[in-house]
């Protein structure tokens, strides 16, 4: 029986609550947890079991996420009855969640509500008392997760959806129609229609992940790095926006080495601020150390504040001063020019924004049209209430999609998944013609979009089918 | 009186259902007794003389895995044979043969007559013998009392049958075959609930009056195909040629000033009708907006000039059926030689079946065939194979069997009846299986010979033939693994004249034949090997093509597994489960469901429940049990 229950796939959850905490715990449970921690800190070696292990945590480019403690529970001896594998690292919310994906990235599947317990109940760790209270746990579990998609999505989430799953139903229809009724006077699959639809759907579907991303940033937070020349007044920047005196500001260039976080908040809204080591050419070890790390908060980063001393640098030189700067970054859509120290120019503080729903594509471009731009002084704090009014508006009021919605990082999970197979079946229609590929990608797309909303049988899509076409001999 | 001879099986009904039953029963060594009105209607085709096409082809193929006659019959009778969806991929792919009515019924009489542990009897069952609330035989309308250990049923289109045409009814089981209504009103009187379904048959048409010449021709496949795996076809007959013809506006206005003569329209017909073999006044009323309609001309058979024109399904009277018929190409001067009819008849809630289609409430007692709601033969045979062996297995003491969703077509058939029920005739599609890319008509030996052969079902010669051709795909499949093709080679640079991205490092030729632009033959054409026959070819190839789709469904199936492995007690008390929803509750007592599984398929039944109900199960696990034993 016991073999049987096993699970085989292996899932991955935060298990300490979300938010700011010293430690942040992140649990692993399945066949691949172990593999899953040997790839994370790159070691080949056995984990023994149930030791603390002090490890280096790496993204699939080698850079360190986080540090912290590894623990292997070998199954069945573990809470799960699994093999089991606990992270714990630092408990900012970012950190924790950057491990989680790669965690997820290596194979792991985010867990559903109170799975870890149902594995452990279904592996005989708990006895008929425990399972009393376990049941409660599950039960609560779902009521909770149904409460929470009806407070914390406002409906608004779902109707987004409802209207994708709508449209992939309407899409399987045409293929499903063409596998099962082939002798149609109509080819199904030949008019082109089926592609139209699959493209746009994947449109929809990359609207709504954002979105939904926009959503999750609500919640968990976004965040914002300082960037820029040194002496551009980062840290400055950082004090004004933590209101205190966190980090170290002097008018030597190169003062700032260490990655600095501030978690604020704007309105109740979330937000995490992060100071970095100022960009130049430097032969100083430890500076260029702490470059490259600001290099790579600058590439994780929900906006990036790009700042100039205004001063020094003329408003249409920007790019052409720093061409590099551009290229390297993977979305230039992230972007903000702050002109700091306006106190010592005549410029008035202020915002000058680019069409919302301007989308840059490339860095030609970027270096072509005017970027979002702040004017500020940090030192005095003239402009610094505009800009924390634009976070504020980055996160959750503009949006593309009417109303904006909160989401959480487990709908985001279930829309990659679902992009993931939409991807996948066009390549199977337009390189391969493989009709019956397509319908069983779109088939998973369904099955993941509908772990957000409701359900869905074989058989409606049949009547669906009868009642749209005139099939039958 | 009472028959001498004790049975293990009784069947009643020598229709699709019962024939394979019957066969199953027997094959198993299980003394069997097969009821039929007439011995000369066995392996009759009530309608469209043809085996197999989408969906149906694989339930076919499953029948024949499990040494069944369909598939074998077919090949003794297929005049004209097509690979349905042939240019998309295996999974889809169907075979279908139009058959000679009498050549396929002398087969499987001929099958029939030469089975041992088989014996057939011409009478009608009116009554059936019980012993408390287990079935123990049969009695005949002679009153003749059959003695056995289990009864399968399988009275297809014949209970409480009644035939339409136009306004005009009267009671058959079958254009020119006697209804069934003694045993109707027998099981009428159980507790099983009961409906009216409804199907219908086109007129037929003498050839003679047809001209051909109009009509686009429509051959069967250049290279004819196989339906049994264990044939290799060099029993096939003649193979003829179909021909296409269209309704018109002409047609369509003629069938609509009928329509007031209609027994459909008129709600003389209160049984519901397959949505996807609509009568064409249905097609007409329901797509007002074309103006014609594909029908398919089949040949009846090599010695008979009657055709069947596929598309026309009517229940209109006669003289509107004439009408209709001569006002399409090629139709002109047609001569009818049966008009057409509808039929209603009874079936049986299949909800109160178990998965070995055993009735819920009469220990012994199995349904099979149109009477769980089906239609088709395909769908009729492989449930009777289904109710005959469990009916062996119980008379032989031994634990039923019931394949899952992911292992069988039939598996899918058996699950959605009895999770979903069904409210029009059941016709099986692939769309209704979601392991579809498994289960396909090409591999079901692989997937359900060895369950035949430890079954009883599959005989030494089946058996040998099998074994071999497993061993040959698995060597195959293995050597393709391990040969592998070094970049810069000779092999190599010929690879690469036919694919996109040349090869950058060492690839196995398993991996190569992922590539969509190569196949077995070519790879087997640059490496200059190829030892093995086309099936085996077949499996290595499709394998490797659908490798990544097909292992994800394999980590489905496991988790299916888990749920599929939890029994729920049929007499479960879902009172006593915390949390449920009356709405769940309710649709959990109606349908009984076996398994956590089959639970969790039940529309409306949430993911929610579904851990509720395996807390609950867990919780009494081994402490009392949850079900409360009420006889
Ligand atoms: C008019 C009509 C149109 C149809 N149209 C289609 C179609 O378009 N497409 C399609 O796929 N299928 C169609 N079918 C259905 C197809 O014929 C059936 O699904 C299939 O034959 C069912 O097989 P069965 O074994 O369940 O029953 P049947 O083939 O009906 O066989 C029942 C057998 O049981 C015997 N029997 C019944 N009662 C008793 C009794 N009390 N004692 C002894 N013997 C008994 C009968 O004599 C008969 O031999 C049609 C059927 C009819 C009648
Ligand atoms: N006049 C004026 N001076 C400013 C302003 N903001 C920062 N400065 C000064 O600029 C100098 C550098 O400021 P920092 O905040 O340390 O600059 P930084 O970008 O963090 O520099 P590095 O850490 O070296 O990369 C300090 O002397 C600040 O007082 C401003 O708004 N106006
Ligand atoms: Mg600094």
């Amino acid at each position: 029986m016991n073999d049987v229950l096993h699970s085989t796939d292996t899932i991955a959850a935060q298990a300490t609550p979300a938010g700011r905490g010293g430690v942040g715990i992140i649990r692993i449970s399945g066949k691949k947890a172990n593999d899953i921690a040997l790839q994370l800190i790159q070691q080949q070696k056995y984990l023994q079991p149930r030791f603390a292990h002090f490890q280096k945590f790496y993204d699939n480019n080698q850079d360190v996420i986080d540090e912290g403690l590894v623990l292997f529970f070998p199954g069945p001896h573990s809470f799960t009855g699994e093999d089991v594998i606990e992270l714990q690292g630092h408990g900012g919310p970012v950190v924790i969640n950057s491990l989680l994906n790669r965690v997820l990235n290596l194979g792991a599947r985010m867990a559903n509500p109170g799975e870890f317990s149902e594995r452990a109940f279904l592996n005989d760790k708990l006895d008929l008392a425990q399972a009393e209270a376990i049941a409660d746990l599950i039960d609560s579990a779902s009521e909770q997760a149904a409460r929470c998609a009806i407070r914390s999505l406002n409906g608004a989430f779902s109707d987004h959806i409802n209207v994708l799953v709508e449209q992939v139903i309407n899409l399987r229809l045409y293929v499903e129609a063409a596998i099962d009724f082939p002798e149609e006077e109509i080819d199904f699959l030949a008019d082109g229609k089926v592609e139209g639809d699959l493209q746009s759907i994947i449109d929809q579907l990359d609207i709504v992940f954002k979105e939904a991303n926009r959503g999750v940033l609500l919640k968990e937070g976004m965040k914002v790095v300082l960037a820029g020349r040194p002496n551009a007044g980062k840290s400055s920047l950082l004090n004004a926006l933590a209101g205190r005196d966190t980090a170290i500001v002097t008018d030597i260039a190169g003062t700032t080495r260490d990655v600095l976080r501030e978690h604020i908040h704007i309105d109740g809204m979330p937000l995490h601020i992060t100071d970095t080591a100022g960009l130049r050419e430097s032969p100083d070890a430890i500076e260029k150390e702490g470059i490259r790390r600001a290099w790579t908060e600058i590439k994780d980063a929900d906006r990036v504040l790009l700042l100039v001393d205004a001063a020094d640098v003329q408003e249409s030189d920007i790019k052409t001063l720093w061409p590099d700067f551009f290229a390297e970054l993977p979305d230039l859509n992230k972007v903000i020019v702050v002109r700091n120290k306006i106190d010592k120019t005549d410029e008035r503080s202020g915002v000058s924004e680019l069409n919302s729903s301007h989308v840059i594509n490339d860095v030609n471009e970027a270096l072509s049209i005017e970027l979002p731009t702040i004017r500020l002084s940090a030192k005095h704090g003239e402009g610094v209430d505009e800009l924390r009014e634009y976070l504020k508006k980055a996160m959750g009021y503009q949006s593309a999609v009417e109303g904006g919605f909160t989401a959480r990082q487990r709908h985001l999970e279930a829309l990659k998944q679902a992009r993931y197979y939409l991807g996948i079946g066009q390549t199977q229609l337009t390189d391969n013609g493989a009709g019956e590929l397509l319908a069983e990608d779109l088939r998973m797309t369904q099955n993941h979009l509908s772990e957000i909303t409701g359900e869905f049988t074989p058989d409606d899509l049949l009547g669906r089918i009868f009642s749209s076409f005139c099939i039958g001999k | 009186m009472d028959y001498p001879k004790r049975y293990g099986v009784v069947v009643i009904g020598g229709g699709h259902a019962g024939c394979e039953a019957a066969l199953a029963s027997a094959r198993m060594g299980v003394e069997t007794l097969l009821l039929t009105h007439n011995i000369e209607t066995l392996g009759q085709m009530s309608c469209n003389p043809a085996i197999g096409g989408i969906g149906k082809s694989h339930l076919v193929k499953e029948i024949d895995a499990l040494g069944g006659v369909m598939a074998r019959a077919t090949d003794k009778a297929g005049i004209q044979y097509r690979v349905l969806n042939s240019r998309k991929g295996p999974a889809v792919r169907a075979t279908r043969a139009q058959a000679d009515r009498i050549l396929y019924k002398a087969a499987v009489r001929h099958t029939l007559e030469n089975q041992t542990c088989l014996d057939i009897f011409q009478q009608s069952a009116d009554d059936l013998i019980m012993e408390g609330e287990k079935a123990r035989g049969v009695i005949t309308n002679m009153g003749v009392r059959f003695h056995s250990d289990t009864v399968v049923i399988t009275a297809g289109t014949f209970l409480g049958g009644l035939i339409h045409i136009g306004l005009e009814s009267h009671s058959g089981g079958r254009a020119g075959d006697p209804p069934s209504i003694a045993l109707a009103q027998r099981l009428r009187e159980m507790p099983f609930r009961v409906d009216r379904l409804k199907t219908g048959t086109p007129p037929r048409i003498d050839a003679r009056s047809v001209d051909f010449s109009k009509m686009e021709e429509q051959p069967g496949d250049n290279i004819t195909p196989v339906m049994s795996f264990w044939g290799d076809g060099s029993d096939q007959p003649e193979q003829v040629s179909c021909y296409i013809t269209h309704t018109n506006e002409k047609t369509h206005d003629i069938i609509r000033a009928g329509l007031d003569r209609s027994p459909m329209y008129t709600g003389v017909i209160e049984g519901i009708g397959p949505r996807y073999c609509p009568s064409i006044e249905d097609k007409i009323h329901r797509f007002a907006d074309k103006n014609s309609h594909q029908i398919f001309i089949e040949p009846e058979g090599l010695t008979t000039h009657e055709l069947y024109p596929n598309g026309i399904s009517t229940s209109l009277p006669f003289d509107v059926q004439l009408d209709l018929v001569h006002s399409m190409v090629g139709l002109e001067n047609a001569h009818i030689t049966r008009p057409g009819y509808a039929i209603e008849y009874d079936y049986f809630n299949p909800q109160d079946l178990l998965h070995s289609l055993e009735t819920k409430f009469v220990e012994g007692l199995y349904f099979a065939g149109q009477i769980n709601g089906t239609t088709g033969y395909e769908e009729a045979g492989a449930q009777g194979l289904l109710a005959g062996l469990n009916a062996a297995l119980r008379s032989q003491e031994k634990e039923a069997w019931t394949p899952r969703r992911d292992e069988a077509y039939l598996g899918v058939l058996v699950d959605d009846l009895i999770s979903m029920g069904t409210k029009e005739p059941y016709r099986m599609f692939t769309s209704r299986a979601e392991y579809r890319l498994i289960l396909r008509e090409d591999n079901a030996d692989i997937r359900l010979t060895a369950k035949g052969r430890e079954l009883g079902l599959i005989n030494d010669t089946i058996w040998q033939q099998f074994s071999k051709k497993k061993e040959a795909i698995e060597q195959e499949t293995q050597r393709m693994k391990d040969t592998w093709v070094q970049p810069d080679t000779e092999t190599a640079n010929k690879l690469n004249e036919f694919i996109e991205r040349p090869l950058a490092r060492e690839y196995s030729l398993m991996e190569l034949m992922r590539r969509p632009e190569l196949d077995y033959k070519k790879i087997a054409e640059i490496t200059g090997e190829n030892s093995v026959t086309g099936v085996v070819a077949e499996q290595v190839e499709i394998a490797a093509k659908y490798e990544g789709y097909i292992s994800r469904q394999l980590d489905d199936i496991e988790k299916l597994k888990r749920n599929e492995s939890m029994k729920l007690p049929t007499d479960m008390d879902y009172d006593k489960v915390k949390g449920l929803s009356n709405e769940v509750k309710q649709k959990l007592v109606e349908c009984k469901p076996e398994t956590l599984g089959q639970a969790s398929r039940i529309q409306g039944v949430t993911p929610a429940a579904v851990s509720l109900l395996l807390v609950s199960l867990k919780k009494h696990r081994g402490a009392k049990p949850l079900a409360t034993v009420s006889k």
